[in-house]
């Protein structure tokens, strides 16, 4: 035992060695070494392309520490911002987040370190996003997810299918699908990922947040949504539609399998499916969304994010120096389509940027140019300072209806959410119609 | 509750240190000096954040106007607005009872198990008792978080090799991640990372009777059976309540489990535990007030629970000492 | 309900009364009851040879082949998970033995320290103080964590190894096994001879009264072990370096990517199976000293 004890005594030692060490890592520097910049982010690989910057700014130095998508990081900034310490300097933000971020004082303003010189290298619905139509700037964009419909175009041509254009003729293809057999789908509706179903009712011509004056409405339970969830109910209680959730080792299967046919996703979708179902590259390919009125061709987004500097960050001026050139610099958005994988949001280095179709979808020479068009008919959508908790709601009450598997379950949680939000937002104290 | 004392000395028994030297020093200092180290971290980890989680169980936020922009937030006393939320949230009830459903598949059955193991290792006529005891509490080694992936892949039909072999045969087992067996499916994790430990606990009391006592019984004409229920298991009550009464707790904490496997299903909600939901009012909702509130009633219902099971403790373990 | 109080023999590894028993009084095999404990080895071991299984075989291969078919890509999968950003996998399994083992080596100090006092010792309010610490068996660290984060950020200790280590130091339950242990194994007359030599308090419990309490420690020591290691949620919300993840939150972190990039399973498979074969060992290696006797233990003393 007494051995062990000194064993004990050398082991500890060793980790406060490791401990000091660790702890350094994390100091914002001093005033006369670089400055250091500490950068929140899940993107994959992003921790390259900042080392293109780290090696040509050696007074900026920046560090990647690599989150989990999207939410966790989210969670984690905010309960910092409320502890008051502990925030780093940049975090990639979802465009949904921001408000929220905004409302708890997390985002810097940069329009006063000049951030707003780039406004004209992004589409103005972008550029809605990151200002919410105020004169402050509070991200810089980094990338978007106009939502496509892949398909597995082999399949297609053995059943001879066509690829639908109207959600019409979508219902259509799926019946075809799921006749030729019972264990093929088109696609799956998702509890889980209340971004997807977000893109759709976006594209059908819902915004289920408004400013008026100065008050907040929500319009979840309008036309557009229940249209959509109707739709999606309809398929679901029909069974010519699977029901489990998105990203699961089940749903995996399915798109390497052939048993999921379609996935209606997002431009950044090849990224996705050659990590998970790399044997069937060169077999999908994509085309606009279904539509809901051939005339005015319509999409949503899924995904998409930015770069924002927290308040919290002793650095402001030059995180916004690093976000701008991450975001709109030709060398940079370059790497970020490389390595990263992404769908750039400053639209005239894109087209620079994407001249060859994804690997995935070699199969495909005019992969990008098919997305362009798409990208051009995103509709507008505004977010809410608590789309946290409105998709939370998402979440439970889709997940009630898609086991439930009728039409008017689907109906009901429309509502549920609808109720949700709107209570959420009265409670917290905001002026809502 | 009578205890009867066997004419033996037990080294264990001493009495505790005399408090011949009476000096101050030696009677308070001394001890809480040496206790110091671990008082001051009771206090700071575990103290303090149950009194600091009461301060913001009274809190809440109030956003002005649009809500948008520095100073539009601010913090306001809410008085026990909270604790009315969370008392007359349906959810909350909701998942109360769906633990308890859980409790009661989970906590039989793994004691009961965990029993059945214990007993059958220290059955004279068992082999391979070493591997068998080794694996059996192999699990225990193994976080939640991970062991709960490893099960969703046994769990998904398309994933998983027995809905192969039910395939093959011919059987159409429904998804154990459908409503009505997502409960069961939770409770085998725990069931899976739990027994093992149960076991050992069991059968080190198991270790420590004396075989003398069993082989008077055996003369006596005593079956391996009945010696296991009318002698082992009874010298052993006290392990098997405290294994109940740790169970019960770790029941009500359920969160992990329920958590990992929640993106596979449609069958679990944000709110399916208490303790979920808790993390989703903090986390997902960044409404750390009410979650707070929820907490403190959670850590009440827990302290029910902590009076019962000190009474056990006290009587049983430090009667002769109090 | 009687309980009878029955001398032990405290100080017998399991191992040794295993020995004893089977020497003297072999018996003959039962199958049934042996079936049924291998039974019960099966299903806890089935899992574990689906990670190994799972872990062999490249991305595609997981989903396209029979979940229990062997391949060949395990070695390639090891080389990946390594390379992944700098074997970053790494750091994380050096990050996870130190808040694992050094914060057990330091919960079972104090454990110790506080259960020997606890249990040998005769003050005012001890009592109080043994109660209130027990209190503390039945706190959710779920509930702890976030206004444990609120309160590290208050000394600028966020996202710091300290954060992760400092608030699981602190055992409940430790201490009340260390008390159990004490009262059962630490003579009394022990204690007052060294005093009687002019032996510090510190000395006797460092040299005389931390050997006497041997086995009984380790348990406390792999018990903190694990309960360190399968908190997920303390690190998860006080760390924003993925340098200093423990292995769980790192692996989960790869899980999660978000929508738009894929969950690498087989680096997660991989890193499961390579993060539980540490434990296992050190498992195997002190299991004999196990020694939960969490009610037995207290009627001894």
């Amino acid at each position: 035992m007494r051995t062990s004890i000194r064993v004990g005594a050398v082991a500890m030692a060793t980790a406060a060695a490791l401990l000091m060490s660790g702890c350094s890592a994390n100091t914002g520097g001093g005033d006369d070494g670089p400055v250091k910049l500490n950068y929140w982010a899940w993107a994959p690989n992003l921790e390259k392309v900042v080392d293109l910057w780290n090696a040509e700014n050696p007074d900026i130095q920046v560090t990647v520490q690599k989150q989990d998508g999207g939410d966790p990081a989210i969670t984690k900034l905010l309960t910092a911002i409320k502890a008051g310490s502990g925030a780093p300097d940049l975090i990639q933000a979802e465009y949904q987040k921001i408000p929220t971020l905004v409302s708890s004082d997390a985002l810097a303003d940069l329009s006063e370190y000049g951030a707003g010189d780039i406004e004209d290298s992004f589409a103005d619905g972008v550029w809605d996003s990151v200002t919410l139509g105020s004169d402050a700037i509070y991200a810089i964009p980094q990338d978007s997810g106009p939502m496509m419909f892949f398909y597995r175009a082999d399949i297609f041509e053995q059943l001879g299918l066509t690829v639908p254009t109207t959600w019409d003729e979508y219902a259509e293809v799926a019946r075809a699908v799921h006749a030729a057999d019972p264990a093929k789908y088109l696609g799956t509706f998702s509890s889980n990922d209340a971004g997807w179903f977000t893109g759709m009712a976006q594209q059908a011509g819902a915004s289920w947040w408004g400013i008026d004056g100065e008050a907040w409405s929500v319009d979840i339970a309008e036309t557009p949504t229940e249209t959509v969830a109707g739709y999606w109910g309809g398929l679901v209680e029909e069974g010519v539609i699977d029901n489990k959730p998105m990203y699961t080792p089940e749903w995996n299967a399915g798109l390497n399998n052939g048993e999921q046919v379609g996935w209606l996703s997002a431009v950044w979708a090849p990224g996705v499916l050659g990590g998970n179902a790399a044997d069937t590259a060169g077999l999908w390919k994509a085309a606009p969304m279904p539509q809901w009125d051939v005339d005015a061709p319509a999409t949503g987004n899924w995904g998409g994010s930015s770069t924002a500097v927290t308040t919290q960050s002793e650095h402001q001026e030059a995180a916004t120096k690093f976000a701008t050139w991450l975001n709109t610099d030709a060398e940079a958005v370059q790497a970020l389509v490389n390595t990263s994988g992404i769908y750039p949001a400053d639209a005239a280095q894109a087209e620079a940027a994407l001249t060859a179709p994804p690997e995935f979808f070699s199969n495909q020479p005019d992969f990008y140019e098919v997305a362009a068009k798409v990208a051009d008919t995103v509709s507008p959508f505004t977010y809410g300072p608590n789309v946290n908790v409105a998709y939370s709601a998402y979440n439970d009450e889709f997940a009630k209806a898609a086991d439930a598997k009728t039409q008017s379950a689907f109906l009901e949680a429309v509502a549920a959410m609808q109720k949700i939000t709107t209570d959420d937002m009265k409670k917290s104290g905001f002026t809502v119609e | 509750m009578t205890v009867t004392e066997a004419p033996v000395a037990i080294r264990g028994s001493n009495p505790p240190v005399r408090r011949g030297r009476g000096t101050f020093r030696s009677r308070v200092l001394v001890p809480y000096a040496m206790l110091a180290p671990g008082i001051i971290l009771f206090v700071a980890f575990m103290a303090a954040p149950i009194v600091y989680t009461l301060f913001l169980s009274f809190q809440k936020t109030k956003v002005s106007g649009l809500g948008l922009g520095s100073g539009a937030r601010s913090t306001v006393f809410a008085g026990i607005d909270n604790y009315v939320t969370t008392l007359t949230n349906t959810e909350f009830g909701a998942s109360v009872g769906r633990v308890l459903v859980y409790g009661f598949i989970l906590i039989p059955l793994m004691l009961g198990l965990a029993l059945l193991f214990a007993l059958l290792l220290d059955s004279r006529r068992t082999r391979a008792a070493g591997f068998s005891r080794t694996a059996i509490f192999l699990p225990y080694a193994v976080p939640a978080v991970i062991s709960s992936l490893l099960w969703g892949f046994l769990y998904l039909p398309a994933v998983s090799p027995f809905y192969f072999v039910f395939d093959k045969l011919g059987w159409d087992v429904p998804s154990l991640l459908s409503s009505g067996g997502v409960t069961f499916a939770i409770a085998n994790i725990a069931l899976w990372g739990g027994v093992g430990f149960n076991m050992i606990v069991m059968y080190t009391s198991l270790k420590s009777v004396p075989s003398d006592i069993y082989e008077a019984a055996k003369l006596d004409g005593a079956s391996e059976i009945q010696i296991a229920l009318r002698i082992k298991i009874p010298i052993i009550a006290p392990a098997i309540v405290m294994t109940a009464l740790f169970s019960m707790v770790a029941t009500l904490q359920v969160f992990a489990e329920p958590t990992t496997l929640r993106p596979l299903t449609n069958s679990l909600s944000t709110s399916w535990s208490p303790l979920m939901l808790v993390y989703r009012d903090a986390f997902t909702r960044d409404d750390i007030y009410s979650a707070a509130a929820t907490s403190i009633v959670i850590a009440l219902v827990t302290f029910a629970f902590s009076f019962l099971f000190l009474r056990v403790v006290q009587k049983r373990a430090f009667g002769q000492e109090d | 309900m009687t309980t009878t109080l029955v001398p032990t023999r405290p100080d017998r590894s399991l191992r040794k009364a295993e020995r004893a028993s089977a020497r003297t009084f072999r018996q003959k095999a039962s199958p049934v009851s042996t079936g049924i404990l291998i039974i019960g080895a099966i299903y806890c071991l089935f899992p574990v040879f689906w990670v190994l299984m799972a872990s062999s075989k490249d991305s595609s291969e997981l989903f396209s082949t029979f979940t229990l078919m062997p391949s060949t890509h395990l070695w390639d999968n090891i080389v990946e998970l390594s390379q992944y950003r700098d074997g970053l996998f790494w750091r994380w399994v050096l990050n996870t033995a130190i808040y694992a083992g050094v914060g057990a080596l330091a919960s079972t100090w104090i454990s110790a320290i506080s259960g020997y006092v606890l249990a040998k010792f005769e003050f005012p309010g001890k009592k109080v103080v043994f109660s209130i610490l027990l209190m503390g068996v039945l706190v959710p660290g779920v509930i702890l964590a976030i206004p444990q984060y609120f309160l590290l950020a208050e000394v600028g200790l966020t996202n710091t190894m300290w954060s992760v280590l400092l608030p699981q130091i602190i055992s409940p339950y430790g201490i009340y096994l260390a008390r159990i242990y004490a009262a059962a194994s630490v003579p009394t007359e022990v204690i007052e001879a060294s005093r009687t030599e002019g032996a510090g308090e510190l000395y006797i419990f460092n040299r005389i009264v931390l050997p006497m309490m041997g086995p009984g420690l380790v348990t406390i020591f792999l018990f903190q072990f694990v309960a360190v290691w399968n908190n997920f949620m303390l690190p998860y919300i006080m760390l924003g370096d993925d340098q200093l993840f423990p292995v769980t939150v790192g692996l989960s972190g790869l899980l999660n990517q978000g929508a738009s990039a894929p969950s690498m399973y087989t680096l997660v498979i991989t890193g499961a199976l390579l993060s539980i074969i540490p434990l296992i060992i050190l498992f195997l290696v002190l299991q004999r000293y196990w020694k939960v006797d969490l009610a037995a233990g207290a009627v001894k003393a």
